[in-house]
């Protein structure tokens, strides 16, 4: 199932939620997945008291990772092609997500059909905390 | 070129040297593709897609199989944290190097900023995926935030046994000097017992003069567009609001223009009764700091005092003022 062109419209969007109440052992499991330990987002004395933090915050990465769930669900499989984002504010336990895309433009390159989207992902205090760009291939 | 801007610039032309440079010979990553990683993956993230997880259901979509998924791109390359080897987390390749000079300077912070991906195509259980990472910019120094640092750009690109492209990311950080709070907090964790002084506001503007008191000079603000002294620093000039300036070296000696002494509330890391001076120093400017030295009773008007600097907290030298009669 993909997306179609002669569906689509400059400003269409797709909205999922992408985590709610995101638990500290969630953050420990994407730690394990990716490999990443930096002990800012795993060790909650190192978070405060050594690099003076609330607490442990998750990784951009993470919130990356959870906002793509969100694009690859609405574009289909095997049609990402290009995804960037910055990270804009921290994530913290409790926080619930929130991924928007809303189409840019519609193209042609080298004969395929792509998509441009804008990604932005807030928290439930509707603070963006991840903005971006993806591209899709999507159907005639 | 003062002490400071010779300093820094050496800072800059070793990390500079870094730039353009490989991470490292070719990088094979440890483990192909595989089913157990994709799983825990998926779980971090609560992604239920069968393309990733249900090889019967994957079969039937446009991959003809399983496939990991495109946001797992930089997790095959990570090196784990291996803590029976302490080896493997020395600085051995030109990142860890270049991280390393950073700490070394005091830029000891570190922050993703931003990523970007692009997927030639979804890798599937058993690539094996080689990384080739360069250093590809380092920024100006940028006062951020967070503190002052630098942004290093760095990117990866992976290929499969075929030598193929399957993708590439490029990856931005800040390296920063960790601003008062955390600086403070890390001090507080390391030695609870003993209060320290609260540190003064330390920035892009003032920095300079708080570390030549480390090295024991007090130096003053001088104007290069009409030749005014100012303290504390800052970055204009109020008589002919230019931003141009230099410094020179104070010798020290000066007079006190007023005082009080403070008695209450005891703020933790000083002592009481705590005389403070507003100092006349002989170049023309005026300087607030402690006086010593003396018992508070016989500090006067006018009283003639000399700059030393004291070791007040571990790595802080502060400016005291004793009187001279």
């Amino acid at each position: 199932m993909a997306l179609r062109a002669s569906d689509l419209r400059i400003g269409d969007s797709h909205e999922e939620v992408v985590v709610h109440n995101l638990s500290r052992t969630q953050i420990v499991q994407y730690a394990g997945a990716s490999g990443d330990y930096n002990p800012v987002h795993t060790d909650e004395v190192f978070a405060t008291k050594v690099a003076g933090y609330p607490t442990v915050f998750a990784h951009g990465m993470l919130t990356m990772g959870l906002s793509g769930k969100m694009l690859t669900n609405w574009v289909g499989d095997g049609r990402l092609t290009k995804y960037g984002v910055r990270f804009v504010s921290q994530v913290w336990p409790g926080d619930t997500l929130t991924s928007r895309a809303t189409i840019q433009e519609i193209r042609e390159e080298n004969g395929e059909r792509l998509v441009d989207l804008e990604i932005t992902t807030e928290n439930q205090d509707g603070r963006a905390v991840v903005q971006g760009s993806a591209t899709a291939r999507i159907d005639a | 070129m003062s002490e400071l801007e010779k300093k820094k610039t050496e800072f800059e032309a070793r990390i500079r040297e870094f730039v353009g440079l490989p991470e490292g010979p070719p990088y094979l990553c440890p483990d192909a593709v595989n089913e157990a990683m994709i799983r825990h993956w998926c779980d971090a993230m609560g992604d239920q897609n069968p393309a990733y997880l249900d090889a019967d259901a994957a079969a039937e979509t446009v991959h003809g199989g399983l496939v990991a998924p495109p946001t797992m791109l930089q997790s095959w390359e990570m090196r784990g944290y291996p803590m029976h080897d302490a080896t493997r987390l020395l600085p051995q390749n030109n990142q860890r190097k270049l991280h390393a000079a950073f700490d070394e300077a005091g830029y000891t912070g570190v922050v993703a900023t931003d990523t970007e991906q692009e997927y030639a195509r979804y890798l599937r259980p058993g690539d094996r995926i080689t990384a080739e990472t360069t250093i590809e910019s380092i920024s100006e120094e940028k006062a951020t935030a967070l503190g002052i640092g630098y942004f290093i750009v760095t990117r990866s690109v992976f290929s499969d046994e075929q030598g193929e492209e399957v993708g590439n990311l490029s990856f931005r950080v800040l390296k920063f000097k960790p601003a008062q709070e955390a600086q403070a907090a890390q001090e507080s964790a390391a030695a609870p017992a003993k209060p320290t002084r609260i540190r003064s506001p330390y920035g892009h503007d003032n920095g300079w003069w708080w570390e030549a008191c480390q090295e024991g000079r007090l130096l003053i603000q001088k104007c290069s567009g009409c030749g005014e002294l100012r303290h504390p620093p800052r970055p204009m000039c109020g008589s002919c609001q230019s931003t141009e300036w230099d410094s020179i070296e104070a010798s020290g000696r000066g007079s006190v223009y007023s005082f009080t002494v403070l008695h209450y509330p005891p703020i933790p890391g000083y002592d009481f009764p705590c005389p403070v001076g507003l100092i006349d120093l002989e170049e023309g400017t005026r300087i607030c700091a402690n006086i010593a030295g003396v018992e508070p009773e016989d500090i006067h008007i006018g009283m003639k005092v000399e700059c030393m600097f004291d070791d007040v907290d571990e790595g802080l030298k502060l400016p005291f003022f004793y009187m001279v009669e």
